[in-house]
């Protein structure tokens, strides 16, 4: 069984992630209660000597978070180049799916048609709108009209 | 001229700092600023100092915690939360730094726009303040079933508050009976954290684990860097297109004027408005990044302001929440729940030292942040992406709950948390409840309610 599993958004190994986990409630917690006893016993102010609880609790964290990156590596795969064509064409997938139209981006103004342009976006729209025209639908639909 | 010095000096230390902790991913507003401004306003800082920290600290913040949100997909804090789907699909186009220089500069074009315009709202707004306290209760209602009928889940959202206002009402009561006192802080991380908190109880049971299971790991794909301004201030005009720029400041003016609202509430509202206008999917998702983080950047602003020039009570959910030090900070700030009376900052500016004291803080955070965030977007993508897992980030956030919580209310505190994120993270998973919906749920139920009940 994959120890693969997504959380929040990204992938994450099950036992490395109960690891992490361990490590911030661990570290945090401890550096609080034990902050918080000696600012309260040291400093005047309780509001104050909270906050100053709060605060290395915060860097607890800090440090919690660090010590996990460098036990565990991302499991990501981080390609520099331009999107690959399969993870893009889902892209524009799902952006049309959430109510994203692909118009002709000749119809955009001249200020973002260069920024197109520049991402090297410009020509992947026209195609995604194409695609989206109707009459060049899906295969299913264009087999339906016939 | 000491308190213009102080002004700017504090000024100068909110934005270092919390353009530092805004890297930090989940660091929510009220858990960070609100001690933090405390600590500051406690040392004895005279008001102007007080005043440019906290609002270069809140935007500067504001600026690069849209770092994490864009590149890593992770909530720099609750306000970000309504940014991350599109950020999310702009992600998978290969495009984050852009998702993140639209949404940075549509904050800082907000941002210039919101202080002049939230002093005049106020200006306008104090002699109706009292009508304005009291008719909020409803304007939370109706606000928050409007939101809910925007949402992705419709009309299952909008039934779904109910309970879910009814749950917090019912856990409000019970913590406020044992503690003494009412908890704000938990309720607030647990719907921001929702979304974690459900898929790591689903991770715990068998049947829920298969759901989120993957064969591999997942892949990403950044574009090439491509910076389109000369020179070394980036200048928001050219970053956004006309268009953005037109929406993006209309969004300001509007949300400058709501200041009762949830900002997340205001957030999702603009958003949603400005992108059923657009039509091309691209040119949809980058002016929605650039529309609502400025709303959040002018509902920030605002919410602040406005309730400060006007009426010195903390009348908005950011007074209410990250602002609070500003109106009660005893024994420095102080405000008498029975006369109304109010020694705080309302009492000791004035109106054009709001306005003046405002742009100077503004002015320094967007020179601090913007330019390093603008800049070194993808070489921090790029960074994160490669060297910081999931995991790691997970964990702290584990830590970040656990203290936030124990400081505010012990371990009732904590599980009031996990009570509160797991049933918003589901609500959200299952029935399209975000969590802008959960935060106009929490303000009906600690507002609404009683005034409800009072009707009789």
């Amino acid at each position: 069984m994959s120890r693969l599993i997504e959380v929040w958004g990204d992938t994450v190994d099950t036992k490395h992630l109960s690891a992490s986990i361990a490590l911030g409630a661990g570290i945090a917690t401890p550096t609080f209660l034990l902050g918080r006893k000696f600012f309260r016993a040291t400093v005047e102010d309780q509001t104050l000597a909270q906050s100053y609880a709060l605060l290395l609790g915060l860097a607890a964290c800090l440090v919690a978070a660090f010590i996990a990156a460098r036990l565990f590596k991302p499991k990501r795969i981080v390609t520099q180049s331009a999107a690959t064509a399969e993870s893009r064409r889902e892209a524009l997938a799902a952006i049309a799916a959430d109510g994203g139209e692909w118009t002709d981006p000749a119809d955009l103004s001249v200020e973002a048609r260069d920024e197109l342009r520049q991402l090297g976006l410009y020509d992947v729209l026209v195609q995604a709108h194409l695609d989206a025209e109707p009459g060049a639908g899906t295969g299913d639909q264009q087999e339906a009209r016939s | 001229m000491e308190p213009l010095l102080w002004a700017i000096g504090m000024g100068l230390i909110g934005a270092v700092v919390f353009a530092a902790i805004g890297l930090v991913s989940g660091t929510d507003e009220t858990a960070v600023v609100a001690p933090i401004t405390l600590l500051v306003v406690l040392l004895g800082v005279p008001a102007a100092g007080v005043f440019s920290f906290f609002l270069a600290a809140v935007i500067s913040k504001h600026i690069t915690h849209a770092i994490p949100t864009t590149l890593l997909g992770i909530p720099g804090d609750t306000m970000a939360a309504p940014m991350l789907a599109d950020a999310q699909q702009l992600r998978e186009l290969g495009v984050p730094h852009i998702a993140l220089r639209k949404a940075i500069s549509g904050g800082v074009l907000s941002a210039f726009i919101a202080v002049p315009l939230a002093v005049l709202f106020a200006w306008m707004l104090s002699p109706v303040a009292d009508e304005i306290g009291q008719a909020a209760p409803w304007i939370f209602a109706g606000a928050a079933i409007l939101i809910a009928l925007t949402s992705k889940g419709r009309w299952a959202a909008v039934a779904a508050m109910f309970p879910f206002v009814l749950l917090i009402v019912g856990i409000n009561s019970f913590v406020t009976a044992e503690l003494g006192h009412a908890l704000s802080i938990s309720f607030f991380l647990g719907i921001a954290t929702g979304p974690l908190i459900a898929d790591l109880f689903l991770a715990m049971s068998p049947a829920g684990r298969k759901s989120l299971e993957r064969s591999g790991p997942r892949e990403f794909a950044l574009a090439p860097d491509v910076r389109t301004w000369a020179g070394r201030m980036p200048n928001p005009l050219k970053v956004l297109d006309r268009k953005q720029v037109a929406y993006t400041s209309g969004a300001a003016v509007v949300s400058s004027a709501t200041f009762v609202f949830s900002p997340v509430a205001m957030t999702v509202l603009m958003g949603e408005a400005v992108g059923a206008r657009v039509k091309n999917g691209y040119h949809k998702l980058t002016t929605k990044m650039a529309v609502r983080n400025g709303t959040t950047e002018s509902t920030y602003i605002a919410e602040t302001l406005i309730p400060l020039v006007a009426l010195g009570l903390p009348l908005s959910p950011m007074a209410a929440g990250p602002a609070a030090p500003l109106f009660n900070a005893p024994p420095v700030y102080t405000v008498n729940a029975e006369t109304g009376a109010t020694n705080n900052l309302h009492n000791l500016l004035s109106t054009w030292e709001f306005l003046a004291f405002g742009l100077v803080a503004v002015t320094i955070a967007t020179l601090v942040a913007y330019p390093f965030a603008m800049t070194n977007a993808h070489r921090a993508a790029s960074w994160v992406m490669r060297n910081v897992s999931h995991e790691a980030i997970i964990g702290a956030f584990a830590g970040l709950i656990l203290v936030i919580c124990l400081y505010e209310g012990g371990i009732l505190a904590v599980l009031v948390t996990v009570t509160v994120g797991l049933v918003g993270g589901l609500l959200n998973r299952m029935f399209g409840m975000h969590s802008g919906v959960q935060f106009m749920g929490y303000y009906a139920a600690v507002l609404t309610v009683p005034a409800m009940i009072a009707l009789g």
